[in-house]
């Protein structure tokens, strides 16, 4: 695709709120001016069912292929002109939106309507040129023939292989135990689930006679490769010899959660004081306890209030059992007043019947076992009081075992230290979320109960199907935007593997059989995390790529007046609050410019570099609050690179605080515009930046190393990696690294310099001249170019018995 | 195409147009408050009516609904429309109170004081459900649900965190026409930490 891009530009009206404050005929004389602006018109109300009409017939009719509308909220609006414009053959990352009204038209109540517009052209020829600057890339077609793998020894692995059987769909069950032994497992992992294990026996029988699953018997698995269509995992053999190689479309992870025994501060002892688990083994193994059992449901106490449910129900069903079976069993279910009773009105019959107990006590004062009673407090009572007990059964510590932590890392099911698989989730909007939720089933997902796991299982294979489906009808394609990894760059470095979040990088072989690596386009979110921190730029954002983001940054400098700053404002946190500020009555300090980025970690420094070097004199970054970036530590990554301009800034003898990084909320848009004005002030308060050829050298020698590999790569490597739990990364030794980095970086900078500079002057260079031409210190010149010499980056000859310098 | 009037001048629109989208088109304001541009129309505040007269038979239509037809005759500042935008303006600062943004809209057309009773002083959303419709249909998640006594937040079960939905994406605040959803959404999204809080 060759043809020259062209983009359409709609303003919007949007009844009086931009017409009444904007000069929409200044807006549109100048952006008809725009350079690949094929088309512009402007609409009362583009978002209405009118309005999308007429933009539809202008795609068609000026054959436009990228379009911009300079309207409100991309937040609020994106969605809804995606949808409408797919039939015209637009696809997502081809439509861009300006938010004219709300972050020029509403809050700039000291501007006229001229200058507003003056504004609004800046920000709107920023989108044309970065949507120009697109290479479109189109979505990768997925086709998915081989079975499905569902491995990790979960209880779902059954319901799972059920429901694809249903669905007509070939599944391969990895289990490293047969079906007894994972009966057995059950009343250890889902204590008082007896009654349901029929059901499961159910579906083993029915899941052994269907001839779309297969069976294998496996050891531990060792490796996975491959993509989605196409993934070969290997496994230990049980019987020893040969790994045993599993081929597979996709592969699903049902994985149970464990169970432990709560400490000693409960007084377990595994004899008289023992957890749910046990209970259960003694019940189906020895019968039924003696006496006064009581079954104190003390998450509350243990920290995890949020599985008391579950063990209220394990307790419940446990101590039916129990009395149901023995008349020498009393049984009292003793909990914390806040945990609601889970049962329905018929179990409240049932238990009162049985005349099951409940007690609830008062958890201001944790209750304390003794030998035979546990004290208590109940609501509104002073008085301390006992509760006999024979028997007991304390809630489980529900946990991820090892095994299940195992699966999930070689599936790249990320984890975190002490957390169940799927507590942590990024807060994206579901479209932004990883495969993670279609493909992992069972309680060391999140703790459930049996049926749940069972339902979850059944859920994952219907995604997966519906998946399969789409395969089988040519229609599975990825997302428009996705990581996009070029072998003939890619060194095989693995930092964009370790930085993902989505699981979706893998290791390949690359060009002459060194290791590199590619996306799974199917799991790949579009975060854009990997392609920013790539050493050698070999990731890129395919259809938002750094290069539009460059193109972006620079058209918006190029237009800047000196006092006026650039600003980068991510979805959630700078976007967001500049949207709210109008709603909020408030106005905004008209100087800054604000371009639209997904999440601030997405932002290559190049771009910030680039915003500099073509006349930007102030750049900041909004971001989210620390702790709430909603993409795995974008605004860490922000930091990291703001800091590393910072140094560069310096070292060029400019001010550091030409570049920044600021957190905003979106629901504290006065503490935002604060920011705003608190910068603006700062660098209008600044000379802007001479623009004489010194100091453009400088600015070039800046932007260029930032794309050197060995910055960027000491760079990656400090990033915050998704399992970190700190702010900024916690891997190093914050000033050894820091000034390791701030050496390395002045070497480059200078190294960069000298053979621009050589580059420049095009004939041999003395020590001495470079020094003049660099304004620098010559002894540090000589020790530069001896340096480049010896790695051959630039050639000594002797002319006039003087040193000469030449690349 | 479908031709009608609008304060007596000819409009056109397309099937499928409403009322509201079609005097937008032409430049005619209508007010509205449970209208927003990114969700389905709900009809749910009836601020947004209009008057269709045919000879002396004349109705009420709320217009963010009303879908465009041939040869109707409406009109958006008549004399019966303007009395029944002060009843509901009226109602609403009954129902809300507190709500600033409310105050001055109603202010805007004219109304200051409301004849109805004050049922909660400290109201501020008037359950137009913008908010819910922008989380479902714009958001995808479904993190908030509206009941008699505002919106609160759906959650799957007591405790389950990783069920609480809301992305904390912030649509929903920007859709509030009443600035309610700016003093609630603490109570829904809670902190990121929180959300993944471990539980091992
Ligand atoms: S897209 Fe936004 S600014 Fe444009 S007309 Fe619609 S609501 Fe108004
Ligand atoms: S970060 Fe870049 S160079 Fe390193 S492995 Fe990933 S794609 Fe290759
Ligand atoms: S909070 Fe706001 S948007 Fe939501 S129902 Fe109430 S008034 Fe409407
Ligand atoms: S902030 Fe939460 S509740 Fe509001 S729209 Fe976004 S996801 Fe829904
Ligand atoms: S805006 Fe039409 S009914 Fe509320």
């Amino acid at each position: 695709m060759s043809t020259a891009p062209k983009v359409g530009v709609f303003l919007c009206e949007c009844g009086d709120k931009i017409k009444g404050n904007v000069d929409m005929g200044l807006l549109a004389q100048k952006v008809v001016e725009t350079p690949d602006v094929a088309f512009c018109k402007t609409m009362p109300y583009p978002c209405l069912k009118p309005g999308i009409a007429g933009i539809k017939k202008a795609i068609a009719d000026a054959g436009l292929d990228r379009i911009v509308i300079a309207g409100c909220s991309r937040r609020l609006m994106m969605k809804k002109f995606e949808n409408e414009m797919k039939d015209s053959g637009l696809d997502v990352g081809q439509i861009a939106m300006v938010n004219l009204r709300d972050h020029v038209a509403l809050v700039h109540p000291g501007l006229e309507p001229a200058q507003r517009a003056e504004k609004g052209v800046k920000l709107i020829r920023s989108s044309v040129a970065d949507l120009a600057a697109m290479v479109p890339g189109l979505r990768f077609q997925i086709s998915i023939e081989k079975p499905v793998l569902i491995m990790g020894d979960g209880i779902a692995t059954y319901a799972a292989a059920q429901q694809f059987a249903r669905h007509g769909v070939e599944s391969i069950m990895a289990l490293s135990l047969d079906d007894e032994e994972e009966i057995r497992l059950l009343h250890e992992r889902y204590p008082g689930e007896r009654q349901n294990f029929g059901r499961v026996r159910n579906i083993m029988k029915a899941v052994e006679e269907s001839p779309l699953v297969q069976r294998i018997t496996v050891g531990d698995p060792i490796a996975k490769n491959g993509k989605t269509g196409n993934y070969s995992v290997s496994f230990e053999n049980p019987e020893g010899g040969a790994p045993i190689a599993v081929e597979a479309g996709l592969i699903m992870a049902c994985l149970d959660g464990e169970m432990e025994s709560p400490g000693p501060e409960f007084g377990h002892n595994g004899d008289s004081v023992i957890c749910q688990s046990e209970a259960d083994e003694h019940l189906w193994t020895v019968g039924p306890y003696k006496g006064n059992v009581v079954f104190w449901i003390n998450d509350v106490e243990a920290g995890t209030p949020e599985f008391a449910h579950l063990s209220m129900r394990g307790a419940w069903s446990l101590g039916r059992a129990m009395v149901e079976r023995s008349d020498k069993c009393n049984v009292t279910i003793f909990h914390n007043q806040d945990t609601p009773l889970p049962l329905s009105a018929e179990e409240r019959r049932i238990s009162r019947k049985l005349g099951i107990q409940w007690v609830a006590y008062d958890g201001k004062i944790c209750p304390t076992v003794q030998a035979r009673n546990l004290t208590y407090l109940v609501k509104d009572d002073g008085l301390e009081r006992e509760l006999p007990w024979d028997q007991l059964i304390l809630s489980p510590v529900r946990v991820v075992g090892r095994h299940a932590i195992d699966v999930a890392s070689l599936l790249n099911l990320d984890h975190k230290e002490g957390r169940f698989l799927r507590a942590y989730h990024a807060q994206v909007r579901p479209e932004n979320v990883g495969r993670k939720e279609a493909i992992l089933a069972g309680s060391a997902a999140y703790p459930c109960d049996l049926s749940q796991a069972l339902a979850q299982g059944r859920r994952a294979a219907i995604k997966v199907a519906e998946t399969i489906d789409l395969s089988k009808d040519g229609k599975l394609f990825s997302p428009a935007i996705v990581s996009v990894i070029d072998l003939e760059k890619c060194i095989g470095c693995g930092q964009c593997e370790e930085l993902c979040e989505c699981g979706a990088i893998q290791v390949v072989e690359g060009i002459g059989g060194a290791f590199g690596r590619a996306v799974d386009p199917l799991i790949c979110t579009g975060g854009g995390t990997g392609a920013a921190a790539c050493p050698e730029q070999a990731m890129y954002l395919q259809n938002a790529s750094t290069i539009q983001r460059e193109a972006a940054a620079g058209a918006l400098a190029k237009e800047l007046a000196p006092g006026e700053v650039a600003a980068f404002g991510c979805t959630w946190g700078g976007y967001a609050a500049a949207d709210n500020v109008a709603k909020s009555g408030l106005a905004m300090d008209p100087r800054l410019h604000m371009i639209y980025v997904p999440c601030v970690g997405q932002i290559d420094a190049t771009v910030m570099a680039k915003a500099l070097l073509d006349g930007a004199n102030g750049v900041i970054l909004f971001g989210c609050v620390p702790e709430e970036c909603h993409h795995s530590y974008g605004v860490d990554h922000g930091w990291s690179r703001v800091n590393m301009l910072k140094k560069l800034l310096a070292l060029a003898g400019f001010d550091r605080k030409r570049i920044a990084l600021a957190h905003a909320d979106f629901n504290n848009p006065e503490g935002f515009v604060k920011t705003v004005e608190g910068y603006t002030e700062i660098i209008a308060g600044m000379e802007p930046i001479e623009r004489s050829p010194q100091n453009l050298e400088k600015l070039h020698a800046i932007y260029d190393t930032t794309k050197n590999s060995r910055v960027r790569l000491l760079l990656s490597a400090a990033l915050r990696r998704p399992w970190e739990s700190v702010y900024r990364g916690a891997q190093r030794h914050a000033l050894e690294y820091d000034q390791e980095f701030a050496g390395v970086l002045a070497e480059e900078f200078a190294q960069t310099r000298l053979t621009r500079a050589l580059k420049a002057q095009g004939e041999p260079q003395t020590i001495k001249d470079l020094a003049v031409h660099l304004d620098a210190d010559k002894d540090y010149i000589a020790e530069m170019l001896m340096e480049m010499a010896s790695e051959g980056k630039v050639n000594m000859i002797h002319k006039q018995r003087k040193a000469h310098f030449m690349v | 195409m479908l031709k009608f009037r609008i304060n007596d001048i000819d409009v056109e629109a397309e099937p499928g147009w409403t009322v509201l989208e079609t005097a937008r088109e032409y430049g005619i304001e209508i007010p509205t408050l449970c209208f927003h541009e990114a969700v389905q129309a709900s009809g749910a505040c009836r601020l947004c009516m209009v008057e269709l007269r045919e000879g002396d038979w004349t109705k009420l239509v709320a217009s963010c609904v009303y879908p465009a037809k041939d040869g109707l005759n409406v009109y958006t500042e008549s004399e019966r429309i303007t009395n029944v935008r002060r009843w509901i303006f009226e109602m609403l600062l009954s129902e809300c109170p507190a709500s600033q943004e409310i105050r001055d809209m109603a202010a805007k057309y004219g109304v200051t004081s409301t004849r109805f009773a004050i049922k909660d002083p400290e109201q501020d959303c008037i359950m137009c459900g913008l908010c819910t419709r922008v989380c479902a249909e714009v958001v995808g998640v479904h993190a908030i649900a509206t009941q008699s006594r505002g919106v609160y937040k759906r959650i799957g079960s007591p405790f389950m965190k990783p069920n609480e939905a809301c992305v904390a994406c912030g649509s929903c605040v920007s859709v509030c026409p009443t600035g309610a959803m700016a003093r609630r959404i603490d109570l829904v999204r809670g902190k990121m930490e929180e959300n993944q809080t471990n539980a091992a």
